[in-house]
């Protein structure tokens, strides 16, 4: 799976010293805190509307929906330099990675008008309602249901669950059955429907992860009534629509800079104690994220030349998300530090948070068996 | 197709003529390959034909390192195309007939003393020990790098005539020779390189092995690949069992990561940007991957894979030994980790986006 380079970008490296210069004046204001996984639990909504004023989110689109018509390589530059400095981007980060370019693929104008220029401006959050209780890695196998009232309207029953940060966000898109399943063809009969997460009959409950933090949540959908016109696309299409989301979903800079923070925390110390042991340990985990980045840029040079990567994709968020874990690892093996989210030492603190959030890193977006499945087809075995 | 295409197909022709064999003691290279490669031209590949090559590009002379490197080829194109044949040329000396099979190695424990014979500049004696040679027996010339003469600062890269020094039997765990030489005020023309010029000729022999190791492991997915679907077990191919699927997928993916930042340091030493980093990194992620590929290589090809009948082994030692060559992985780890801290504690993000 040869992956062509992506092209050289002034306008990326030009924005990337932008967005450097903010982070720096921010963190020196005191405006946020580095942590490790921020793109789960960084929520901070007046962070994002920063963001928004300066034009880094949305970066991709056309003008008039509010986008700013630039590159996939500065975009790429834009969000790996937010992920590197731990900073608070969860509450748009769905919104602007995938619910937007899913929207402008297949929303309808009056859709497009009303909600991108409000993600590109972040004031607008976005949710991905695809699992539920009994449906995960099999995911044709959802049973949340719409049916069409006799207004059009569609009405919605059943529960999503693992919703990250729908107690903060606007819209969900939610993976529904609009027809009865049919075992003959298990992906038709799904659909995709824009719900405003105010509706009456929608209830979000939460559910709290190893360390106590609230960012994913049960939706339970109660007789909830979406207006006819907040189907997504077409109708009967929602497989495809999810598969194509895909590479969005699994490529980008955040399948391996998770726990990037803590490997910019040891190489402080390594750059203060020498240890010979931890300097090579730096080294290796360095060439690591060398590789990775170049996998994660040809892939997004390759989405914006319009191909769709989904197998390449799967591979990088394969390596990448076991190379998140790995850092935990191969540092804790080279360094005397407790790790404690109390910890005076911000090494101890990095680390207790990246173990602590380790189980989600290949597991969301599609576990690492099911997408060694996807590359293992792509190799020709299935 | 890329302009490397025409130099790929040219090669393979080549190699189809001549099969991979185990090596001994006996037979330590494939002087019929050579000889046929040098024929063709494509020993000289990368060098410009006023120094006596046979012109193209870097990439050129890639693709024929990865080709030959695919093929288990036993000859020393790797060495000459890409380390002691530029290295030459970036000194100002003269280049010998490409047709003569050339090698490079370190030097660090040899003394040299510059004579004035009345040739002029650049003449050089040399003795102590080279260790680690690889080829040694086989190429009749040496470059080396060695440390600069007693109150000098830098190195010298020295060209010797290796026709008739004697080397010691040591091979690499592929066979391929690693003997010593040993120098006894061995004359040689060289010059004199600064220590950041020292660094970049020792940077182009480790990426020189990775290229190797990429392609090799490449060529080891492709065989595990093509087995799992050959192989039947229980009523089925090997690839149809969902855990021979995932360990070819977890190779797959060290495969990739590879090879992608093997690529990018190759165009990063045409551009002749942070040459030593890039190297280096290209080196320590390719030669961590060996331990995932051939083990599940291995593993999927069950006892026949365990055999010198199967061609596996042809790559599957080379991965193992050249991983540790032209400078280890702790080595080179270091090299990185010191060079990405270069601007001091909080500087490793800014020189991680810099590098490739
Ligand atoms: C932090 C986090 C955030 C998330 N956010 C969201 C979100 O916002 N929206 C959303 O819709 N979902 C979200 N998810 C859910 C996520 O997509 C699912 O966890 C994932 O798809 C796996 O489903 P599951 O947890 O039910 O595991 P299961 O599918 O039950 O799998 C359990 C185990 O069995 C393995 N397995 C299952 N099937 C196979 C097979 N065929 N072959 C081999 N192994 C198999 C899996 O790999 C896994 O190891 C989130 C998950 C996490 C951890």
């Amino acid at each position: 799976m040869t992956l062509a380079p992506a092209p050289a970008s002034e306008a990326a490296e030009q924005v990337r010293a932008e967005v450097r210069e903010f982070l720096a004046a921010e963190l020196a204001a005191g405006s946020f805190q580095t942590h490790v996984d921020t793109w789960l639990s960084g929520v901070d909504p007046a962070f994002s509307k920063k963001l928004g004023e300066r034009g880094w989110l949305g970066m991709t689109w056309p003008k008039e929906y509010g986008g700013h018509e630039r590159s996939a390589m500065e975009r790429y530059a834009v969000t790996e330099e937010l992920l590197a400095a731990g900073a608070p981007v969860a509450a748009h980060w769905i919104a602007d990675r995938q619910s937007g370019p899913n929207l402008l693929a297949y929303g309808t104008e009056k859709q497009r008008q009303e909600i991108l220029p409000r993600i590109a401006a972040g004031e607008c959050f976005f949710v991905i309602g695809m699992s539920e209780p009994d449906s995960g890695s099999d995911l044709a196998s959802i049973r949340t249901r719409a049916v069409r009232d006799e207004a059009g309207d569609w009405v919605v029953n059943g529960a999503k669950v693992w919703t990250s940060n729908a107690h903060h966000s606007h819209y969900g898109i939610v993976l529904v059955r609009t027809s009865p399943s049919d075992s003959s063809n298990r992906h038709a009969g799904l659909s995709q429907l824009l719900i405003d997460l105010s509706l009456p009959g929608i209830t979000i409950n939460p559910i709290r992860i190893l360390d106590g933090g609230h960012h994913f949540n049960e939706v339970v959908f109660e007789d909830v009534v979406v207006p006819g016109d907040m189907l997504l696309g077409e109708e009967g299409n929602g497989w495809h629509q999810v598969t194509a989301e895909l590479a969005f979903e699994r490529s980008g800079p955040e399948r391996f800079l998770s726990t990037y923070p803590l490997v910019a925390e040891f190489g402080r110390r390594v750059a203060e104690t020498g240890d010979p042991a931890a300097v090579a340990t730096l080294g290796r985990l360095s060439a690591r994220i060398l590789a990775l980045r170049q996998m994660s840029l040809r892939i997004a040079a390759a989405l914006d030349r319009g191909e769709l990567p989904n197998i390449p994709a799967a591979l990088v968020k394969d390596v990448g998300t076991t190379f998140e874990g790995d850092v935990i690892e191969e540092i804790r093996r080279v360094v005397d530090v407790t790790p404690s989210l109390e910890s005076p030492d911000p090494l101890g603190r990095a680390l207790a948070e990246a173990q602590l959030h380790a189980p989600g890193y290949t597991l969301r977006g599609g576990t690492n068996e099911i997408l060694r499945g996807i590359v293992a087809r792509g190799l020709g075995l299935r | 197709m890329s302009d490397q295409d025409l130099v790929v197909e040219t090669v393979r022709d080549i190699l189809s003529g001549f099969e991979p064999f185990a090596l001994t003691a006996e037979r330590r290279w494939d002087a019929g390959l050579w000889g046929a490669l040098a024929e063709a031209g494509l020993t000289g590949v990368g060098l410009p034909e006023e120094a006596g090559g046979s012109g193209g590009e870097l990439a050129d002379a890639v693709a024929i390192v990865a080709t030959v490197a695919r093929g288990a080829g036993a000859v020393p194109v790797a060495e000459q195309l890409l380390v002691a044949g530029p290295a030459l040329l970036a000194a100002d000396l003269d280049v010998p007939s490409p047709e003569q099979p050339m090698t490079f190695a370190v030097a660090d424990a040899v003394t040299v003393h510059p004579v004035d014979n009345g040739d002029g500049p650049g003449r050089f004696t040399l003795t102590g020990t080279v260790t680690d040679v690889a080829w040694a027996g086989v190429a009749a010339h040496v470059v080396v790098l060695a440390p600069a003469p007693a109150g000098i600062e830098g190195a010298v890269l020295a060209l010797i005539d290796a026709s008739g020094l004697p080397a010691t039997d040591a091979f690499n765990l592929a066979g391929e020779p690693r003997g010593s030489l040993v120098l006894d005020e061995a004359p040689a023309s060289g010059s004199l390189l600064t220590e950041a010029q020292a660094g970049e000729v020792r940077a182009r022999y480790a990426l020189a092995r990775a290229v190797q190791l990429a392609a090799a492991s490449e060529q080891v997915l492709a065989w595990t690949v093509q087995y799992a679907g050959e192989r039947h077990q229980f009523g089925r191919p090997l690839g149809r069992f969902q855990a021979i699927q995932m360990e070819l997928a977890e190779m797959a993916g060290e495969v990739t990561a590879v090879t992608a930042l093997t690529d990018a340091a190759v165009q990063a030493l045409d551009r002749g940007e942070n040459v030593v980093l890039a190297a280096a990194a290209a080196k320590v992620r390719a030669g961590a991957a060996v331990e995932v590929v051939a083990r599940l290589a291995h593993q999927v090809h069950g006892a026949i894979g365990f055999t010198q009948e199967h061609k596996l082994h042809h790559l599957t030692r080379r991965l193992w030994s050249w991983r540790d060559e032209a400078g280890s992985d702790l080595a080179w780890s270091r090299v990185l980790a010191g060079g990405l801290l270069a601007d001091g504690p909080d500087g490793l993000w800014p020189a991680i986006t810099r590098v490739v």
